[in-house]
């Protein structure tokens, strides 16, 4: 098994198609306690701070008034969604789930590369990761005290149940999936079934009366908290995209009135902005008073015409990346770009230069990985670069998955982890003292 | 339950069973004519008619024979009751509601349609067309066991039973039909030799032959081939039998609902008409109007509940 390119699994079952073969590589990741409790501290510091963000934004602005953040920026990003503006929501929680990308630097410290708080996606294979490490290796991850994972369903059961509109003792949680040609649908399976709770699409879903429900062979069920994990743009076609088929009309009216909860509230996305992550340090100090645990990586906002001629001169130095997209769609790293793909990427940054950041390359970490070759007849090991996401689940408090996805580049030299481009994962392992 | 996962619950049961039982029209009709001597009647046409799909099937076939109609009935695609095509409709019903059922299910039917994928006119010639559907069968009836022996009798088990019952008493009807359009040209035949020999194989078909035989003896009759395959309420395949079984589970189906009198009545009187008919009634005035009114009244009650339950809009 460990003489192949690790192991691979698959996550759908066996069946044309859908079918997945999730690379998995067999060594672990390990985060020594101390490390963890650091990161830990400073997720939760960053989910807070990007929750209060959301609160703020959507109310009164404050943070705006006070100067903290220009205006233009918020009402100019792509995931600003006005229709949120004014919907209350219980206990103040407006990302009960982040996904935060970190990346290890050259000095050891763990940054920010992004924030993931719209519907980030993953924790399945943390999960079906750490079966398949105890299949393999029950001793040493007993022996170790690694901590479990097990638990993120149940803490994120509880994290929607805390949100639910007041007065509800035994909340309804529905998980609102796009249905099985999303390539998250797995999860969105995994999930539902791991909480009990219904998995729904749009078209299972009614809005009576300002009231959600859904719709069942014992008529029409009532639902109280819906963990969506499709995009808001497709929630409800009387307020966002008139041709969405996968949300529900009414549903906004519904949010308004307070009568049922949506995870993640709607446009909690202008918090992971590519622009607004440049002041995110800021607005930690501004809303908790506190300064950042965690580091972010240097960002210039070309909006800026002074950064912007800065960064002109030196292109090839720069990674660039569009602030409202995601997924590495239209990123240009200038050290391996051609001479045409920068003066394409200059030509863009000069007609929109508000849809721009720069950061210099960050260096990934490494770590061990099977190359899928062998050495003296024994696998053969080499570094490969990793990023790690965990995920903090805010309700009445913060929780937080112990490790997280580790995400691994497994091509030589690549930087890209991502797992339709040549990237796997590992197991990451938090020894418990 | 949600009702489109009820909606493809039933439908994946109701299409499980339909091809079941294509596959055992088309083997009866190919056994049948075995031995016996050419007519001028044509004897695959009325398979067609009897499925009413005659008018697909003329669009792309100019005559019904034997190759023509095993692949119209198997492969095609076009033909959404082809044996093929319900087996496809079954797996896709199914794959998304993986977590609900059994993962020995899911593993049978993806068997199954992983075996169709790689059907074809000269791999049905090379199995031989017995063998082909002995296969096939074996697959239905793992498919029936592991069903009855893995989903928890709930609202799921109700559901994929009330599909499967209220297709079929329709299927078994067809059979019986295709008998007896297969008979009208010759009546001077009824009773001899060659008809009770087609009348075996309709109840091999129906696998009701050792049921019948402990039931009736040796004696091959009409009435009581009719009897056991409509009438009977103990034999698994009777439409009473399986309209009983219906009932049932509508009952538990619409325990909550105050207002269920649509299906209740639909139901109850199709129960009423298999339950104090009898065979010799049935063939005095018409086997084949007793069959049609039987087929139309399952067909109606199947679309009340579907609308009742299932249906999303």
């Amino acid at each position: 098994m460990f003489r192949t390119m690790g192991v691979t699994f698959n996550v759908y079952g066996a069946d044309e198609g859908s079918e997945r073969i999730f690379p998995f590589d067999p060594i672990p990741r390990i985060i020594a306690v101390p490390v963890w409790a650091e990161l830990e501290a400073g997720l939760i510091q960053r989910a807070r701070a990007l929750n209060a963000f959301v609160a703020d934004i959507y109310a009164e602005a404050q943070i705006v008034r006070d100067g903290i953040i220009p205006r233009d920026l918020i009402v100019g990003s792509q995931q600003f969604r006005h229709p949120a503006t004014g919907i209350q929501r219980p206990g103040g929680i407006y990302i009960t789930v982040a996904g935060i990308d970190l990346v290890r630097g050259a000095d050891g410290r763990f940054h920010v590369l992004e924030d993931n708080v719209r519907t980030p996606s993953g924790v399945s294979y943390v999960i079906e990761n750490r079966r398949i490490m105890t299949r393999l290796m029950p001793e040493l991850i007993r022996g170790l005290r690694v901590s479990s994972v097990e638990n993120y369903p149940a803490y994120l059961l509880a994290a929607l149940r805390e949100i639910a509109p007041s007065g509800i003792d035994d909340p309804t949680v529905a998980l609102l999936t796009p249905g099985p040609f999303n390539s998250a649908f797995f999860e969105h399976v995994f999930l539902s079934q791991q909480m009990g709770v219904e998995l729904v699409e749009g078209r299972d879903l009614v809005c009576v009366d300002h009231k959600l429900y859904m719709k069942t062979v014992h008529g029409l069920r009532r639902i109280d908290v819906l963990y969506r994990r499709i995009d808001d743009d497709f929630l409800d076609p009387v307020v966002f995209r008139l041709d969405s088929m996968l949300g529900v009309a009414g549903l906004t009216a519904v949010l308004r009135a307070g009568n049922a909860t949506l995870a993640n509230a709607i446009g909690t996305g202008v918090a992971d902005d590519k622009g607004v992550y440049a002041y995110t340090p800021a607005m930690i100090r501004y809303y908790l008073g506190e300064s950042a645990l965690l580091p972010i990586v240097e960002t210039h906002l070309l909006r800026d015409p002074d950064v912007r001629q800065r960064v002109l001169l030196d292109l090839d130095r720069y990674v660039v990346k569009p602030t409202g997209a995601s997924g590495g769609y239209g990123v240009v790293i200038g050290p391996h770009a051609t001479d045409e793909e920068l003066a394409q990427a200059r030509r863009r940054i000069e007609a929109a230069p508000a849809n721009f950041i720069a950061q210099p390359p960050f260096p990934l970490s490494v770590h061990p990985t099977l190359t899928g070759g062998s050495v003296d007849g024994k696998p053969a090991m080499a570094p490969r670069h990793v990023d790690l996401r965990p995920f903090v689940l805010l309700g009445a408090k913060p929780r937080v998955l112990a490790g997280g996805l580790t995400r691994v580049a497994l091509r030589e030299g690549s930087l890209i982890v991502n797992s339709l481009q040549g990237g796997g994962s590992k197991d990451t392992w938090v020894l418990e003292e | 339950m949600l009702r489109r996962i009820a909606g493809s619950l039933f439908w994946a049961a109701r299409y499980l069973e339909r091809a079941q039982w294509r596959a055992r029209l088309v083997d009866v009709n190919y056994h049948l004519l075995l031995e016996v001597p050419p007519r001028d009647a044509d004897p695959w046409e009325p398979l067609v008619r009897i499925t009413a799909e005659q008018d697909l099937f003329a669009a792309k076939h100019s005559h019904a024979e034997e190759a023509s109609v095993i692949d119209f009935f198997v492969f095609d695609r076009e033909n959404r009751s082809s044996i093929r095509s319900c087996i496809e409709t079954v797996r896709a019903n199914l794959s998304p509601l993986r977590h609900l059922i059994s993962s020995e299910l899911w593993v049978a039917v993806n068997r199954l349609y992983l075996e169709v994928q790689g059907w074809s006119a000269q791999a049905l010639a090379a199995a031989g067309v017995s063998n082909f559907f002995a296969e096939l069968n074996r697959h239905f009836f793992t498919l029936e066991g592991i069903v009855v022996n893995t989903i928890a009798r709930d609202l799921t088990y109700d559901v994929i039973e009330l599909g499967a019952m209220l297709e079929r008493p329709d299927n078994v009807s067809r059979l019986l039909d295709v008998k007896y359009h297969y008979l009208l040209p010759r009546l001077e035949d009824i009773g001899g030799p060659a008809d009770l020999r087609q009348w075996a194989a309709v109840l091999r078909s129906a696998s009701a032959f050792e049921a019948f035989r402990r039931c009736y003896g040796n004696a091959i009759r009409v009435n009581r081939v009719v009897s056991i395959l409509v009438f009977d309420p103990e034999f698994p395949r009777s439409m009473r039998f399986c309209i009983e079984r219906a009932a049932e589970a509508l009952e538990r189906i619409s325990a909550w609902d105050a207002s269920s009198a649509a299906s209740a009545a639909a139901c109850a009187e199709l129960l009423a008409m298999l339950r104090e008919g009898d065979a010799d009634r049935a063939l005095n005035s018409g086997l084949h109007e007793f069959l049609i009114d039987a087929e139309r009244r399952c067909a109606q009650l199947a679309d009340h509940v579907f609308d009742r339950y299932m249906a999303l809009e």
